[in-house]
């Protein structure tokens, strides 16, 4: 297992409040090398002071250092690789202190001695298992070559016994067995420890996958969410498109019943007339909110066709339109260039669309006014199709919105009074459900163009899907050529 | 006593129709299809009470109608019965807090003929 791997049970929190827990120990150590050196002296021991005490400042002045270098942000903002350098540098200062005080209290006969099987314990925890290893074979070479300058008298042997000189032959055993407690501990913490450290790993991870889902799913939620909140928008507008005529509707009837105005009089036809003409109205807007809702779920519409011709479809709205056009004194203008085919469409859908589009067009025309209708084929394969007119236009604040649900522009309004708000809307669905877009460029007082941009080559995934399952019978081949 | 006379302005001919029906046995009515005409009106024939709708070509057009005439002064005495078809949809605080709509009354519509002259009898007198 690589270093990191073995490092990664570990992390950055949770080593961080481990460093900083080591930090309010080494307080400790501090102290109680400060004490040892202040009292060793009294007991006998005249090589400790000031030599421990100096020892206890220099642990002093790293522990500070450390301190000031852990403190401030917390773990997680810190990359684990600088807390583990962290540790690592905290250990090697400490075996040094450890080894100098070793030096001043009788070496191999120290009592400092157990406190280098706490470092290799809590190191085996802490860092990797190879690099304790490392750590205890360099803190045994560091006191074998201790013991040998002591022992030739290169480096001056502090007696923990004064009455006793360096302690000959046995001591051999002692180095032996510190070598050896050194590695055994190592061992066993790994030993112990190393099964907690994979399970840990193993946690992490499934953390860290659970997270991710649960944003995943958080994310979906939030769009579920979204979704409901425009849904429930759009049916308190819809509703309320609904309640304004129903509420004229019942106030013409109670007038009527409750004797305020003679059903037979003038008047009374009158309320009666008005009432069914907003009756109208209501059953235009329910029809056309059918319709987007069939187009919105794509459910129970005519069939994808293959190969739609768009020249031909173009023709047949201009024969359907063309009384329109002669009644309100409209000049309708083809302007063609080339031909047209989608790979698929659904016909009556975009002939709905496009007759829509020129239906408007002459209705928001004034009389002697002109539509042209456009279409062509770019190099990018895509249909172009065009209907201008010389009309009312849009207001510039409702241009952008003139495709949204009910909305109609005041002079739209004024010009024609039926209308549901609901065409253009429908329109939109039409062209996005065959892959296209629809944008509208318009003055007011002289006219609107819209822009239809159709793909040749769209397929739509209901089509995919089926293809993919060997199984086109259901579609039909090229319509209206 | 001179009869009464009552502005109703409201964009939809068909609504106007109807409550002037129930309006005119006792009220002289007159009649505004949106929120300029109406005002213009008011500082003609200065009624004693305007009936408005509150939503015509703009949202809040009647509520626009109605602050500017209690802005003025001469006009702010007159009192307004408000209509609505708006079901708390564009304006939430009106359920919340009627006080702060500029009107005595804050009708929805539809209308109930009795209420209507209740509520102008009350506000008005017969």
């Amino acid at each position: 297992m690589a270093a990191d791997d073995h490092f990664a049970y570990i992390f950055a929190a949770e080593l961080h409040e481990r460093l900083r827990w080591f930090i309010t120990l080494r307080w400790m150590a501090v102290a109680g090398l400060a004490v040892g050196s202040l009292v060793g002296p009294r007991m006998g021991l005249e090589s400790v002071w000031p030599s421990l005490f100096v020892v206890a400042l220099f642990v002093a002045a790293y522990n500070l250092y450390f301190s000031w270098r852990l403190g401030g942000r917390s773990g997680q903002e810190r990359p684990l690789g600088g807390l583990r350098h962290c540790a690592i540098r905290q250990m090697v200062m400490d075996l040094a202190a450890l080894i100098v005080g070793v030096h001043f209290t009788g070496g191999l006969q120290s009592p400092l001695l157990p406190f280098f099987a706490f470092h290799m314990a809590i190191g085996t925890i802490v860092l990797s298992t190879r690099l304790m290893y490392l750590i205890a074979g360099c803190t045994s070479l560091a006191m074998l070559l201790l013991y040998i300058l002591e022992e030739n008298g290169v480096l001056r042997y502090h007696p923990l016994d004064p009455l006793h000189g360096i302690c000959s032959r046995a001591c051999y055993l002692n180095m032996v067995s510190f070598v050896m407690a050194l590695f055994g501990i190592v061992y066993l913490t790994d030993s112990v420890t190393g099964r907690f450290k994979e399970r840990n790993i193993k946690l992490h991870e499934a953390k860290a996958a659970l997270q991710e889902r649960t944003e995943e799913l958080q994310q979906l939620l939030d769009e579920i969410a979204e979704v409901e909140e425009r849904k429930s928008h759009y049916m308190r507008i819809s509703a309320h498109q609904l309640r304004s005529p129903l509420g004229t509707v019942k106030t013409s009837l109670m007038v009527l019943t409750q004797g305020y105005v003679d059903p037979g009089s003038e008047r009374g036809r009158k309320l009666l007339e008005g009432a069914i003409e907003r009756v109208d109205g209501l059953l235009r807007i329910v029809n056309d909110l059918l319709e987007l809702a069939k187009i919105r779920e794509g459910r129970n519409r005519a069939p994808w066709a293959r190969g739609v011709n768009l020249n031909q479809l173009v023709a047949d709205i201009f024969d359907a339109v063309s009384p329109l056009a002669d009644e309100r004194e409209i000049r309708l203008v083809p302007l063609v260039e080339g031909v047209a085919v989608l790979d698929w469409g659904i016909p009556p859908d975009l002939v709905f669309a496009l007759e829509n589009l020129v239906q408007n067009a002459i209705k928001y025309s004034l009389p002697g006014g002109q539509v042209t209708v456009g279409l062509r084929v770019t190099g990018g394969g895509e249909a172009v199709l065009t209907v201008e007119d010389q009309g009312i236009g849009i207001p510039e604040e409702f241009v952008e919105q003139v495709m949204d649900e009910f909305v109609r522009a005041p002079n739209a309004k004024a010009h024609a009074a039926e209308g549901t708000g609901l065409g253009l809307s429908i329109v939109r669905e039409v062209v996005e459900a065959h892959g296209g877009r629809i944008t509208v460029r318009s003055v007011e007082g002289e006219g609107s163009t819209f822009t239809v941009t159709l793909p040749l080559h769209h397929r739509p995934p209901e089509v995919e899907a089926l293809l993919h399952d060997g199984n086109d019978g259901g579609y039909q081949t090229p319509t209206g050529s | 006593m001179a009869t009464k006379t009552i502005l109703l302005v409201d964009d939809d001919e068909i609504f106007v129709e109807a409550v002037s029906a129930v309006l005119e046995g006792r009220y002289r009515v007159i009649t505004a299809a949106n929120g300029t005409e109406g005002l213009a009106r008011v500082r003609e024939d200065r009624p004693d009470l305007i009936v408005l709708d509150v939503m015509m070509d703009h949202l809040s057009e009647g509520f626009d109608v109605a602050r500017s005439l209690r802005n003025d002064p001469d006009l702010a005495g007159i009192p307004i019965i408000m209509l609505t078809g708006v079901d708390q949809v564009y304006n939430v605080r009106m359920e919340v807090d009627e006080s702060w709509v500029p009107c005595e009354k804050y009708l929805e519509k539809p209308i109930a003929p009795d209420e209507l002259l209740a509520h102008v009898a009350e506000l008005i007198g017969e």
